[in-house]
């Protein structure tokens, strides 16, 4: 019950942007014993989507929405971070994270950057409404690049996965990366048909299977 | 005469937001990316802390003092056209849009050198946007000269004075030189205004910043244009956002008259709440409205010739929002009393130009024009005579009275595209469409003021040396 309550009130810091609260109960948590791979998937991730949902709504506003990013953000580095292995293993390991074109929905692309950053690895940040080929022309440019992470959150965007896919091919880079494509709408059913690697919906098993896959895990 | 005006601050009011902007100049203070320009205020007596000039309310002051309250404006050609300082109310085209919106397209595209011809002939065929302005950046000039090559086809068929301004340090000067190849005296009598823009909060840029040092140096009149972002770059609130547009400002005006002593600057702006959710940038937003309003009273206070961002759009097409957020804010602009008012034609959030919306703008400007005017009172307007005459002898028909053809060539203003036809005469046609049939029958029939043989020629010199140090071939329209 205490750890449930304790919970409530972190999620509640994070989609109220308050930093202060949300360090001060994040921590509790920890002491409490709580899986900081738990507190990211079951406070910090669906407080994110509220945050995201009420901006939809137009409940809340951009300034809203760094209030909570920050929010998260310090939680992350502050309590969280230290205490995820450490990421020796995927240290020189190159990621490049975006959204694909024609959606601007960041907040899940931002909680995969947070956790494969705590990993070790580096993580190009290309941002949103990102071009199939502003995709394909990073990971040309750096040989160290070995992960692709393509962020959706609508199905109507999710199209876009595909075409950075196909983008890869065209260029013969496509077997040099392992494509992560993530969003709500993205299911197993779909990373099979478009052919990528991993199926992104959960961020920590997506993590787990890009460093299996990597033979870093 | 009667004749609206429209203020929002008391005195006592304005008085607060000028003390407490020089407050923030001497305490918080400016950052200029150039230590060059930097020193010329450090020579004067400003100091430096952190990195950040701070300007002592002295020099604000004697600034001020030096600042001329007037401006005399002349057209190409060496006229008069207005003095600058007791609301002139020169509307021009929005300028510096990246996009233009042809006649029925839903998507905008880049503008050439060729529609920006266009768009000067057609404006100078409209006859309440009484000025020009380099208002398209032609994609097919190249980057390095995209700001000078728009003055080409400003000088070779238009008389109206220019808003225009420099995108780079280096051009400025390139510029200058060419308004005097048109008219030697082109600086002492000038026919150009120059726009400067502060970085907000607090900032110049080196370009910017340079572009004020040489404009007081020859004299052309700089307009400075404090660009808040409510809620983003500026405080949300009015009265913030005011206070701090109103320290950039006068921090412009210390630099110019540092520089030279009676420099002609005109205080602008161009306010734009940031929209809470979408993050663009409203230029026709109420609160930023508001905010010009307010810097209007400030320079009222001070006895400065003002400008403003008024009398456009932040629409993506010709439509209900687009004519209510021009005629709003142009008929505020007009009441407060702006002398140069920079927004017809222009399209969401300052970034494309239209010319049947200019077309439909200078319907709006010629209204609005003719409220701000108000009207006489003399006994011969007051018509009591008249009245008694009428009434009395002439079965109270009006039509009739010689006082009234009198005064409705004098008083009544007539809307050229505006639709006020009764439905038997009516074409049936959008006033979109006829704006677009307006804009054809100018580039068609429409009068310019192209330049003497001489004077093109050296122009025509001047342009050609301009292209073939981008290593490319001129393009003339």
């Amino acid at each position: 019950m205490f750890l449930k309550d304790l919970k409530e009130k972190l999620y509640r810091a994070v989609i109220e942007g308050d930093p202060e609260k949300a360090l001060s109960y994040a921590q509790d948590l920890v002491l409490s014993g709580l899986d900081v791979r738990q507190i990211v998937s079951e406070v910090l991730a669906p407080a994110m989507r509220t945050v995201g949902e009420m901006y939809e709504k137009g409940e809340y506003f951009i300034a809203d929405l760094i209030a909570s990013a920050e929010a998260f953000k310090q939680v992350f580095d502050e309590v969280l971070k230290p205490r995820l292995a450490s990421g020796a293993v995927s240290r020189g390991i190159v990621a490049v994270f975006g959204t694909v074109r024609g959606d601007i929905h960041e907040l899940g692309k931002n909680i995969a950057k947070a956790l494969f950053e705590a990993e070790g690895f580096e993580v190009i940040d290309l941002g949103v409404d990102v071009p199939p080929e502003k995709f394909a022309e990073v990971v040309e440019s750096r040989e160290e690049i070995k992960v692709v992470g393509l962020s959706a959150l609508m199905s109507t965007t999710m199209i876009e996965q595909e075409k950075v896919i196909e983008e890869l091919k065209r260029r013969g880079l496509r077997s040099k990366v392992i494509v992560v494509v993530g969003g709500a709408p993205v299911t197993e059913d779909w990373v099979r048909k478009i052919g990528a690697d991993v199926c992104g919906d959960d961020a920590f098993r997506a993590l787990k299977k890009v460093k299996e896959l990597l033979g870093v895990a | 005469m009667p004749k609206p005006l429209l203020t929002v601050l008391s005195r006592e009011e304005a008085l607060e937001i000028h003390s407490k902007a020089l407050d923030l100049l001497s305490r918080v203070g400016v950052r200029f990316e150039d230590p060059e320009v930097a020193k010329i205020l450090l020579d004067a007596g400003a100091t430096r802390s952190n990195g950040r000039i701070l300007i002592p309310e002295e020099m604000v002051s004697e600034a001020l003092k030096n600042t001329p309250k007037r401006i005399d404006l002349y057209d190409r050609d060496g006229k008069k056209v207005a003095t600058l300082g007791d609301g002139a109310l020169i509307f021009n085209p929005g300028s510096a849009a990246i996009k233009i919106l042809d006649y029925g397209a839903a998507e905008p595209r880049t503008p050439t050198l060729e529609d920006l011809k266009n768009l000067v002939l057609v404006v100078e065929n409209l006859e309440f946007i009484e000025a020009q302005s380099t208002a398209l950046v032609p994609g097919d000039a190249p980057i390095e000269i995209r700001d000078v090559v728009r003055l080409y086809p400003i000088l070779k068929y238009s008389r109206k004075p220019v808003i225009t301004g420099a995108f780079t340090a280096e051009n400025m000067p390139v510029m200058l030189e060419m308004l005097r190849v048109v008219r030697e005296d082109a600086w002492r009598r000038p026919f150009t205004i120059f726009d400067a823009c502060p970085s907000p909060p607090l900032s110049w840029s080196k370009v910017t910043s340079r572009n004020i040092v040489d404009l007081a140096r020859a004299g052309v009149p700089s307009e400075i244009i404090s660009m808040p972002g409510l809620g983003a770059t500026a405080p949300v609130t009015v009265a913030g956002a005011t206070t701090l547009h109103h320290a950039e400002v006068l921090s412009g005006i210390v630099l110019a008259q540092t520089v030279s002593r009676n420099a002609p600057v005109i205080y602008g702006g161009s306010p734009a709440l940031m929209h809470p959710r979408f993050g663009t940038t409203l230029i026709t937003a109420p609160e930023s409205i508001l905010v010009s309003l307010a810097y209007r009273d400030l320079a009222r206070f001070l006895g400065l010739p003002t400008h403003t961002y008024m009398g456009l759009s932040d629409s993506k097409l010709i439509d209900y929002q687009s004519g209510a957020e021009e005629a709003y804010s142009a008929l505020l602009a007009t009441l407060a009393g702006f002398d140069v008012i920079s927004g017809p034609g222009m399209l969401e959030f300052e970034s494309t130009q239209s010319l049947e919306k200019l077309v439909l703008d200078n319907e709006v400007c010629g209204l609005v024009k003719r409220v701000s005017r108000g009207f006489g009172v003399s006994v011969d307007e007051i018509a009591t005579e008249v009245i008694e005459e009428t009434v009395l002898r002439k079965g109270g028909n009006f039509l009739l009275s010689p006082h009234t053809r009198k005064h409705l060539r004098k008083d009544v203003h007539i809307p050229q595209v505006w639709d006020s036809t009764p439905r038997s005469r009516w074409s049936g046609r959008s006033i979109y469409d006829e704006a677009h049939a307006t804009v054809i029958k100018i580039l068609k029939e429409g009068s310019y003021h192209e330049l003497s043989p001489d004077v093109m020629n050296e122009l025509n010199k001047f342009y050609e040396k301009l292209w073939m140090k981008t290593s490319s071939k001129p393009k003339y329209v």
